[in-house]
């Protein structure tokens, strides 16, 4: 028997950036007004697929998010047409009254970013209460329909990244990934957003930068009617390149390079001497060669560092640092002799250049040669990545009998070489969740196989 | 969950679909809402083959939409395109891919609302009376349906029940689940089995029979008949609905169709109506009709669950409800009744009678299963092996002696002539036992003429 | 060679000495197996196949036993 699906639709309705998308005479103009009759096909069509297909949509404005229509809520009756479908009527006049409400009631102008991870997230905890219907007080709730659902989540985007978001957004990936929906993106209008890419790569949906919007639905229909289960059967176009940049924790910039906390995995766009995510201190001595390490990464002649990872040589010193970080030798070598194998007992902030327009080679899951990962990879051996037993307060845990410090984003797991990496399941421990305020009682990653 | 690459079944809507004409599907494909119904009766891969052609313009080449399909996708494909094919929706052609225009055009008709029929009913507006809510039409239809259940299931046994109206019994007749012996209508053994299906599944072969029925009658257009079936399919629970605009054919069928429980319009009334959850959950699924009915049995705790099996034979049955203790009394010998649990126990005897009336051991199986109580679903298997096996015995116990009508040929002059007639008719397939040593075989009564030939032309030489 | 019409019966070997049995006992005229075939198969009329299931069952009654009253 074929199960319900249900849909969860974000639109991101930024004033600035659908203005100018309908200016833009670079791409052609395309107006809101035009792209909701599309969309309006679209919802019909996942409506028509079958009786029980739910829908939910959630408006993204500036500095707040509304739901603009729930199937499970009794909305505003529409005059039954005998031409329509009733269920059709009804949606589409509750999201047109509901959207110019909104719309309305935006202030004149506005500097609040687009909330787009509110949407996100109540998306999210919608789709946990129809997943887990039990928590709900569970009086009029049908356990039977629910417990078939395969839900998702559509994105249509038009604003950029907002590198404020990194962390939110990553934590709403970690969710959706433990919830198994997939986050399918269709960007509008505007540069292609690194998350919103990573978003859809990490959960198995599918990223589309639409470029001829005037035939918007045909994509639609094509890439994003299907639930997961037909998408096994028949392709949907997925984005082979995918940017993993993430920013980093203190500035909130998208960076190349960054560092990792060896304890929290809080990423830095620089080396700094103690933590601000959980307070863990850093010897002096790894910061001051990290430091001198940086500098050689950049090319001569440019005087901001922008390493382009397809591009550097093999010999780079910053990819010639340590491989191997916590690994079998790394407590009792010290200097030289474990620094040979890889590894140091002080292990400096791994350079790790963050961003790679896919790798070089095709492979999409392999680690490019040279043991460079994105940021919060952590460690080589993290596999599943559980998170160890929080510490008591003011206990510090030491990984394989090494003392905490601040280490290298990664490199190669035990063994050396270039393993084939699955990035999502190392992933599974993102640098977001290790939360700001346990700064006293950090969970530290489990120890390396 | 559907798909995968094993065989899926289509629909038995869509197979009644595919033997119509192509002029008649044509015609239905006109009618958006006849579109949308057979969207959703498809199975996902063909509904989303047709969405990915709905808004092309010009035909695909074969080889692009192939190149869609991922491998295992491939028998998913090749049956798609097969049922497509004989919908007359996707003609085949090796080359290019493209919608018939008639569906194309219905379907985004139905998608966006525009064209200018209009086939999703026509709301009645002021009426002057109020309609019934969906609770009260659930409880109606219910009432109609299990009226219909409780005559088949009483019939025979001298047991009086409500009758059911005479369209109904007219169809009950005509499907073949029951039969009329000298005016007292008797159960047939397709109608016992038709007992212990599940309710979504007895509606639908409800319908089809009717839907058959009208298709044998000469004066009524099977596309009038089938478009009211699928508008009505797409309607709302609730809404009132005028039948100004429909043809006479379907004022017949919104008559009939009240007696089978998927409309209802009071009696004063003759221009309104208001489809139930029967009619409104076709194009479900899963069973809504169910759902439903667990909103009618208040308080208790799922709708079907109410059966107790024990590995002694034993049988609790906590239920009131006639209908169930009438099905559960073709093959449980009922000892003790109380307000709220009847007691009975599985013997050789009461499965006998299930079994001689036409019942199979594997529905007995499979309604227990399907209404087992709660507490009983936690057991695996659900139920108890021995059981199983004792109500797989008993049917076995009745197949000991198996018959076939035909003939024997023996008394061959020589061992040669044996050999190649007994040849000859292994060719035809016909064989049913042979014995070389014997020189005699036995063939069934359909290889007789030919057999008989041959040897003549054989002795003629 | 010859061509008779009858009904094949396929069953084990116990109903088919039951029957066999149930032939015997009959008058000599009056007899419904055609061709004693093989372990397994005989040849009957062909109009005396529901009677002889009908008395089969019967036959097979008797050594069925039941604990319910």
């Amino acid at each position: 028997m074929e199960s319900a699906s249900h849909l969860s639709i974000i639109i991101d309705f930024s004033p600035q950036q659908w203005h100018s998308s309908s200016s833009n005479s670079d791409q052609g103009p395309f107006s809101l007004a035009s792209f909701l009759p599309q969309l309006f096909i679209f919802l019909n069509a996942h409506l028509a697929s079958q009786h029980e297909n739910t829908l939910t949509i959630v408006g993204a404005f500036p500095g707040k998010s509304s739901v603009l229509f729930s199937s499970n809520e009794a909305s505003t009756e529409a005059d039954a047409d005998p031409k329509l479908y009733q269920p059709f009527r009804t949606v589409n006049a509750a999201v047109v009254q509901r959207l110019s409400e909104e719309l309305e009631s935006l202030p004149e102008s506005t500097d609040a970013p687009i909330a787009l991870v509110g949407a996100l997230t109540k998306s999210l905890c919608y789709i946990n209460r129809l997943v887990n219907p039990q928590t709900v007080s569970s009086t009029t709730q049908n356990t039977t329909l629910s417990s078939a659902i395969s839900p998702r989540i559509l994105i249509f985007s038009v604003s950029p990244d907002l590198s404020a978001s990194y962390i939110p957004i990553m934590n709403s990936i970690f969710c959706a990934q433990k919830l198994k929906v997939s986050l399918d993106v269709c960007k509008l209008y505007g540069p292609d957003t690194v998350f919103l890419q990573q978003a859809a790569h990490l959960t198995g949906g599918s990223y589309l930068s639409i470029h001829n919007r005037d035939t918007l639905i045909h994509y639609l229909m094509i890439c994003f009617l299907s639930p997961p289960a037909v998408r096994q059967l028949m392709a949907v176009p997925t984005e082979d390149k995918v940017d993993f940049r993430a920013a980093c924790f203190c500035h909130k910039t998208i960076v190349d390079i960054g560092f990792i906390c060896s304890v929290c995995l809080s990423i830095f766009c620089k080396p700094t001497p103690v933590c601000s995510t959980c307070r863990a201190k850093f010897p002096m001595k790894s910061l001051t060669r990290l430091k001198e390490a940086l500098k050689p990464v950049l090319p001569p002649g440019i005087p901001e560092p922008s390493p382009i990872i397809d591009s550097l040589p093999d010999t780079a010193p910053a990819l010639t640092l340590p491989g191997g970080v916590g690994m079998s030798g790394g407590g009792k070598g010290k200097g030289k002799a474990s620094q040979a194998r890889g590894g140091g007992q002080y292990p400096p902030l791994h350079l790790g250049p963050m961003g790679m327009e896919g790798p070089p080679n095709g492979m999409h899951h392999g680690m490019p040669p040279g043991g460079i990962m994105p940021p919060g990879m952590g460690m080589g051996g993290m596999g599943g990545g559980r998170p160890g037993p929080p510490l008591k307060k003011g206990q510090k845990r030491s990984m394989n009998g090494m003392p905490q410090g601040m280490m290298s984003g990664v490199g190669m797991p035990p063994g050396g070489g270039h393993p084939q990496m699955d990035w999502r399941s190392m992933m599974a421990y993102p640098p977001g969740t290790a939360p700001a305020s346990t700064g006293t009682t950090p969970t530290p990653p489990p120890p390396s196989r | 969950m559907a798909g995968g690459s094993r065989e899926i079944k289509n629909h038995a809507l869509i197979e009644f679909l595919q033997s119509q004409t192509q002029n008649v599907l044509h015609r239905l494909y006109t009618r958006p809402s006849a579109c949308l119904a057979i969207v959703r009766l498809m199975s996902p891969f063909e509904r989303q083959l047709v969405m990915n052609l709905l808004w092309l313009e010009q035909p695909l080449e074969t080889k692009q939409v192939t190149s869609w399909v991922t491998l295992e996708g491939r028998s998913a494909y090749e049956a798609a395109l097969k049922t497509l094919a004989l919908l007359h929706i996707l003609p085949n052609s090796k080359e290019n891919m493209s919608l018939h225009s008639s569906f194309k055009t219905g379907l985004r008709n139905g998608l966006t609302g525009s064209g200018d029929i209009e086939s999703f009913g026509v709301p009645a507006l002021d009426v002057g009376f109020e309609p019934l809510s969906p609770e009260e039409l659930d409880v109606y239809a219910l009432e109609r349906w299990d009226t219909t259940l409780h005559f088949m299931v009483t019939s025979g046994t001298g047991e009086a029940s409500a009758k059911p109206s005479d369209g109904v019994l007219y169809l009950l007749e005509h499907s073949g689940l029951m039969r009329n012996d000298q005016g007292r209508r008797i159960i047939n053994s397709e109608g016992f089995q038709f007992l212990l299906q599940s309710p979504h599944a007895q509606l639908w072969e409800f319908m089809l029979s009717y839907l058959r029925m009208m298709a044998e009658r000469e004066d009524m257009d099977m596309v009038d008949i089938l478009g009211f079936f699928f508008t009505l399919s797409m309607m709302q629970i609730g809404q009132q609905y005028s039948n100004e605009t429909l043809s006479p054919t379907q004022i017949i069928m919104v008559a009939d169709l009240r007696d089978f429980g998927l409309i209802y319009f009071p009696e004063h009334s003759t221009t309104v109506f208001q489809p139930t959850r029967f009619a409104t959950s076709l194009t479900s699924h899963m069973q809504s009709i169910s759902e439903a009915e667990s909103k009618h049995e208040d308080g208790r705790d799922g709708p079907h669950g109410f059966v107790v099996l024990e590995t002694n034979y034993h049988i609790y049955a906590y239920t009131n409800n006639p209908l169930q203790i009438a099905v559960l009394n073709l093959f449980v010998a009922f000892k003790t009744r109380f307000s709220n649990l009847i007691v009975g126990t599985l013997t050789r005897d009461s499965v006998k009678r299930a079994l001689i009336n036409g019942i199979t051991a594997e529905q007995i199986l499979s309604y227990l299963v399907a209404h087992a109580h709660p507490q009983m679903k936690k057991n695996n298997p659900i139920i108890p092996v021995t059981v199983q096996d004792q109500i797989r015995l008993w049917e076995l116990e009745r197949h000991r002696v198996k018959g076939q009508d035909g003939y024997l040929y023996k008394d061959f002059g020589s061992m040669n002539d044996y050999e190649v007639v007994v040849k000859y008719a292994r060719e035809l397939g016909v064989v049913l036992w042979e014995n070389g040593a014997k020189r005699m075989f036995f063939a069934d009564a359909a290889g007789r003429v030919l057999i008989r030939n041959y040897i003549e032309r054989r002795t003629a030489i | 060679m010859k061509a008779v019409k009858g009904v094949l019966i396929t069953c084990d070997a116990a109903v088919k000495q039951i029957l066999l049995q149930m032939n015997e006992r009959r008058r000599e005229d009056n007899y419904f197996v055609i061709e004693d075939l093989d372990q397994t198969h005989l040849l009957i009329k062909a109009d005396e196949e529901e009677g002889m299931r009908q008395e089969l069952e019967v036959e097979l009654e008797k050594n069925t036993y039941s604990m319910e009253p």
